[in-house]
């Protein structure tokens, strides 16, 4: 992940280029952005972070997070397990036990094993954008409550101030996510 | 304060007794003891050697007897709980006893405020110590609508290395990580000597206009009519000038009638009730009241 902050005082960009990265870690993200922005004009409280979203990984299938021994599924990445049970109960009901926290017994056709083994455990794009939002929401000071959000296929740009937004900061906005490679999008409240 | 085991450790108290010194804290936890000791400056080799015989560590606590407020703009995890919870802890070693304190509307920059309330509870305190943000114009602009309406010391560290404010620390600001490094320390110490210069100034006040009674004094004299319960935690906490006692609704009475010297402690001082935690003493000055002798 590529961090850039302007705008603001040599040691608040290297201050928040440091908030950018440990957040985004934090919540998992760091490896699925490809860049993210930053421009702080604290004399104006006007702040626009855009964040662009690069590869994201493919869905979780039961065959990535289990192991079979004969009529047993051992999970390797207990991560996984709840999803993993709640799915299975809902699909296949009581042919479905919990033999121990890690162990999972089944009583299942071999031809219906293949589909199995394909069921989508977790997609992690189910939950990206809550994520990515959460991740902002964080990063951004506190106090700037007025939002702006300019979203685009590849990613997400917002403009945060504790004041009206005016017309040049959009604009500014503009200019970021053109910098960034990113298709304007409309813009909400 | 002392560190060490229990074994013993109360001929260490006896000591402090004998010498008209006072224990301000006292934690044993399991085989270890932990004790904030006041004593005269001339019986210091005494203690010490007392210390070592004991198998204990002596260690100076210079800002002992003093209750700070960490204020922060929000309790939001963008202010906690780093760096805040890290200031309040580094000057806990130093032997302050401190409170934190999030505002209701302390975030942002134009919309910052503070309410009458917080503010009272503040200035309940010894001093405050306001832990803000990265942004020199926010500070700039924050700081003197926070702050200088205080009628308590105050202190305040922020992120630009250099601002033009009145005991300001730079260096610190936004934090998503726990201040462990070397230089965290460092930067930790430099702003726990700029805090006791700005509580020194509070201390050579009351040196000048000395109390009525020494706080540590009072708190032996409430001790012995109300007696900690066990289990609680700091019941009675010293002020430099004056006490936070915590005790029920019904047991002012029995404060207010508590004898220091040849005088009740409701005459040399003003007793209320803390808009925050249990009853504020605050003992007035020889000059106002007289000797209690």
């Amino acid at each position: 992940m590529d961090v850039k902050v302007e705008g603001g005082d040599e040691f608040a960009n290297a201050s928040y280029e440091k908030i950018c990265d440990d957040i985004f870690r934090d919540i998992g993200l760091r490896s699925n952005i490809d860049r993210a922005y930053m421009y702080c004009n604290a004399a104006e409280h006007v702040f626009i972070i855009s964040v662009k979203i690069g590869r994201v990984p493919s869905p979780v299938k039961v065959w990535d997070v289990t192991q079979r021994e004969g009529d047993k599924l051992r999970i390797t990445d207990e991560k996984y397990a709840p999803k993993l049970l709640a799915l299975m109960w809902d699909k296949y009901g009581d042919r479905v036990q919990q033999i121990s926290r890690l162990v999972i017994g089944f009583e299942l056709k071999e031809e219906e094993i293949p589909d199995f083994n394909d069921l989508i455990v977790y997609d992690p794009r189910e939950d990206l954008n809550t994520r990515v939002l959460d991740g902002i929401d964080r990063i951004l000071p506190e106090g700037a409550r007025v939002r702006y959000p300019m979203p685009s296929t590849e990613g997400i740009t917002i403009i945060a101030s504790e004041n009206q937004i005016a017309e040049e900061w959009k604009e500014k906005a503009k200019e970021v996510m053109s910098k960034m490679e990113m298709t304007s999008g409309e813009g909400g409240t | 304060m002392f560190t060490g085991g229990v074994y013993k450790f109360h001929e260490l108290k006896e000591v402090i007794e004998d010498i008209g010194g006072f224990v301000l804290q006292e934690m044993v936890m399991q085989t270890e003891t932990m004790m904030h000791l006041a004593f005269p400056e001339e019986e210091e080799r005494r203690i010490r050697d007392k210390a070592k015989e004991l198998g204990g560590k002596l260690k100076d606590l210079p800002l002992a007897g003093a209750e700070i407020m960490i204020v922060v703009p929000s309790l939001g995890k963008h202010h906690a709980v780093y760096p805040m919870c890290d200031i309040a802890e580094f000057l806990r070693r130093k032997g302050a006893i401190t409170n934190m304190m999030g505002l209701a509307r302390g975030v942002g920059k134009r919309i910052a405020q503070m309410t009458v309330q917080e503010k009272a509870i503040i200035e309940e305190c010894d001093a405050a110590v306001f832990v803000l943000g990265d942004f020199k114009e926010c500070i700039e602009e924050k700081a003197p609508k926070l702050c200088e309406s205080l009628n308590v010391p105050y202190m305040i560290v922020g992120g630009p290395p250099d601002l033009d404010l009145p005991h300001y620390v730079g260096g610190v600001g936004r934090r998503t990580r726990r201040m462990n490094r070397k230089a965290d320390i460092d930067k930790l110490e430099e702003m726990t000597a700029e805090f006791k210069e700005v509580l020194g100034g509070r201390i050579e006040e009351i040196e000048e206009d000395p109390l009525a009674a020494s706080p540590l004094f009072v708190k032996e004299m409430i001790e012995m009519t109300l007696p900690p319960k066990a289990g609680e935690e700091l019941p009675v906490v010293i002020h430099l000038d004056g006490l936070r006692v915590k005790i029920e609704e019904g047991d002012e009475g029995k404060i207010r009638d508590i004898e220091i010297g040849k005088r009740k402690l409701s005459e040399i001082s003003e007793i209320k009730k803390s808009l925050y935690e249990g009853y504020l003493v605050k003992i007035l000055t020889e000059a106002v009241t007289g000797g209690i002798f």
